[in-house]
């Protein structure tokens, strides 16, 4: 099979690390794609479940964008809302009636919610939650899952990275995911001072597999919010439409008080949701939060016709489909040349790992030549799979292992 | 643990151990060290001892008290030794008074050395010599650095204490290795390579790690460029460089 090459990418990086930080930064960049000669850094179009480098590569999207793309690149659709909303207005010196009209939907949407507010990224809305908790409550303390992420404000990063101070983290709480007892143990600390818990519906940290909530463990922790009167926020943010059109709680069987939605909500267009129950809504009106662009209505029409399009289809079903034929034959396809791969999570966007080696070497040297190969993969974070993603493309794809675990065995 | 006592460590473990190197790089100090039959013993009341051990040509260093060093200096605390490292200070002989003009002439022409390798004025690094020498000693001052911040700096060691169990490689491809592993409840350092390592850190060649390692550049642009080349568990490479970055904070 022929294997790519990235020169476009390379010269374009070194242009970019001239007057860029990093070059290319963030969840971008390509520090962690193992080995980073085996992967594009630019892409110059994309189209349905595909994008092209800018070397002319064509490559099946198992990233989709870290997730925002899940009814496929340029989807019709949503595409066509964006346009015409942008030929009648986008940030404009006053709201648009599109904001009221996604609100209204979001509200009929999500069991729990009963008002929704709009912003750009993630962080903006865990944000956002995270003080309208301190406010509800008057508390400081906010628990969180370790190893968890909810964006890059200074609280929410691992104690010791750049930028941020200890006093950033002082009223952070850590403790380890699915384990009642040590959050338990948070409010015998700190007795009527935790504000709230923050956590996504399932555990998918990076370099590591990914966990789904042991038996009752949303319960138990509903219980236990309820019962010291702290605010339980959902960070929706990567699972948000994937597991459940409701929100992921409705998927587990929970009700929090807030949840965090971005990434999916509109198929890549820059617009994120904070939605929540009434006895939150006075609360949220008095905490200011607002960002130049949060007022767009491009975007907001664009959230409008993704969430629609994807309860038409019923998004979440499909993903988990598509998710658990590409899953199976990829294990199988693994499991004849002799390795183990390992998948957890949502099949939907799953984690993977081949667990013959615990260093994740043969791991990153397997998802490198399935990229060089066509199929972007990367090996530490969890993959995506959008609506788009057809039969083909996963035929394609197991092509592309079978001759990957061909060259690693070699 | 106060600032002192945490640089003290650095210099008596971190950095005072590239005297092992000297001789292997520099001819000039080979030569001078050639025929030292010598052990020197340093300790720092409620700090830190370590000593240096010549013989046949070779130095060696090791922490703890050496069973019969020649030569015992006595600090009466940590700062006093960082001031002896500064150059405002100097130790109490406690034993080797004999020996007092070596560690004036001979023995401070050798650490007059180091320091030039470790502080370089400028233009020298352009000498691939020198580039050579200074990288080898930055890149065991930053891994012997590490397990010292790791094991005594408070944020270092809870960026430790989250750090996955296993053993980083991290040096220059055919060049100069060292190995930092994180284990259930301490974290050691070796120079060399290892075995089966959990993740690796490794240079392209001397001038990728020089620029790293002094912070010249970043390591994501360095990825990029192929200058280095990350494998492995890199929330370890992460966390490494994350305490990195704190030890020129406690020597500079």
């Amino acid at each position: 099979m022929e294997t790519y090459q990235f020169p476009g990418s390379a010269a374009l990086f070194k242009r970019a690390a001239k007057v860029i930080p990093c070059g290319v930064y963030g969840h971008f960049s390509p520090a962690p794609c193992v080995p980073a000669d085996a992967y594009p850094f630019f892409a110059s179009r994309a189209n349905g479940s595909r994008f092209w480098d800018v070397d002319g590569n064509e490559f099946i999207d198992y990233m989709c964008a870290y997730g925002p793309m899940i009814l496929g690149y340029g989807n019709p659709v949503v595409d066509e809302a964006f346009r015409a909303q942008m030929n009648q207005a986008d940030s404009c010196s006053l709201a648009s009636p599109k904001m009221v009209e996604l609100a209204e939907y979001l509200v009929n949407l999500i069991p729990i919610a009963n008002w929704a507010f709009f912003a750009k990224n993630g962080a903006d809305i865990t944000n956002f939650a995270v003080m309208i908790a301190r406010a509800a409550t008057g508390r400081k303390k906010i628990i969180a899952i370790r190893g968890g992420y909810h964006g890059t404000s200074p609280w929410m990063q691992a104690p010791g990275h750049h930028g941020v101070t200890e006093e950033d983290q002082e009223n952070i709480v850590r403790v380890p995911w699915n384990d009642i007892a040590a959050l338990e143990a948070v409010f015998d600390r700190h007795p009527g001072d935790v504000a709230g818990f923050i956590s996504t519906p399932y555990h998918h940290p990076v370099f590591a597999d990914n966990e789904m909530p042991a038996e009752g463990y949303w319960q138990k922790v509903q219980a236990l919010l309820r019962k010291h009167g702290a605010v339980f926020i959902i960070d929706d943010v990567r699972c948000g439409f994937r597991l459940h059109m409701g929100g992921s709680c409705e998927y587990f069987g929970f009700k929090p008080d807030l949840i965090c939605f971005c990434k999916a909500i509109a198929n890549g267009y820059p617009i994120s949701a904070l939605v929540g129950v009434e006895a939150l809504k006075n609360t949220a009106a008095k905490v200011f939060h607002t960002g130049s662009y949060w007022f767009s209505a491009g975007p907001m029409a664009a959230a409008l016709a993704c969430l629609k399009e994807l309860k038409r289809l019923d998004a979440p079903e499909i993903l988990r489909a598509i998710g658990r034929k590409l899953n199976e034959g990829m294990v199988a396809i693994a499991k004849s040349h002799g390795y183990d791969l390992k998948v957890t999570g949502d099949p939907g966007m799953a984690y993977y790992r081949i667990t013959d080696d615990p260093t994740l070497m043969l791991h990153q040297q397997w998802c490198a030549e399935c990229t060089r190969r066509g199929a972007f993969f990367t090996s530490h974070h969890n993959w995506f799979v959008s609506t788009a993603h057809s039969d083909k493309d996963i035929q394609q794809t197991w092509d592309i292992c079978d001759d990957a675990f061909k060259a690693i065995k070699s | 643990m106060n600032r002192e006592l945490i640089r003290a460590n650095l210099n008596l473990y971190a950095v005072m151990q590239n005297l092992e190197e000297l001789p292997r790089l520099d001819p000039e100090i080979g030569e001078l060290i050639k025929d030292w039959k010598i052990a020197i013993q340093f300790s720092v009341l409620n700090g830190p001892s370590a000593h240096v051990a010549f013989e046949n040509g070779v130095c060696m260093h090791g922490r703890g008290a050496h069973p019969a060093p020649s030569v015992r200096l006595f600090f009466t605390s940590p700062r006093h030794l960082n001031r002896m490292i500064d150059g405002s200070g100097t130790p109490i002989p406690l034993k080797g008074f004999s020996k007092l003009s070596f560690l004036q002439k001979d023995f401070a022409q050798m650490t007059e050395r180091l320091e030039h390798y470790l502080k370089p004025r400028n233009g020298l690094i352009q000498d691939e010599a020198f580039l050579r020498a200074n990288t080898t000693m930055t890149l065991y001052t930053a891994a012997y650095g590490v397990r010292e911040l790791a094991t005594s700096d408070p944020l270092c060691q809870s960026i430790a204490a989250q750090t996955p169990q296993g053993t980083l490689l991290m040096g220059i491809q055919d060049g100069p290795q060292a190995h930092i592993r994180f284990g259930k409840d301490a974290v050691t350092v070796a120079k060399g390579p290892v075995e089966h390592p959990t993740a690796m850190m490794m240079f392209r060649d001397f001038a990728a790690a020089n620029a790293l390692l002094n912070m010249r550049s970043d390591a994501f642009t360095a990825v990029a460029k192929g200058e280095l080349f990350l494998r492995g568990m890199l929330p370890i490479v992460d966390n490494v460089g994350l305490i990195m970055d704190r030890i020129q904070g406690y020597l500079l």
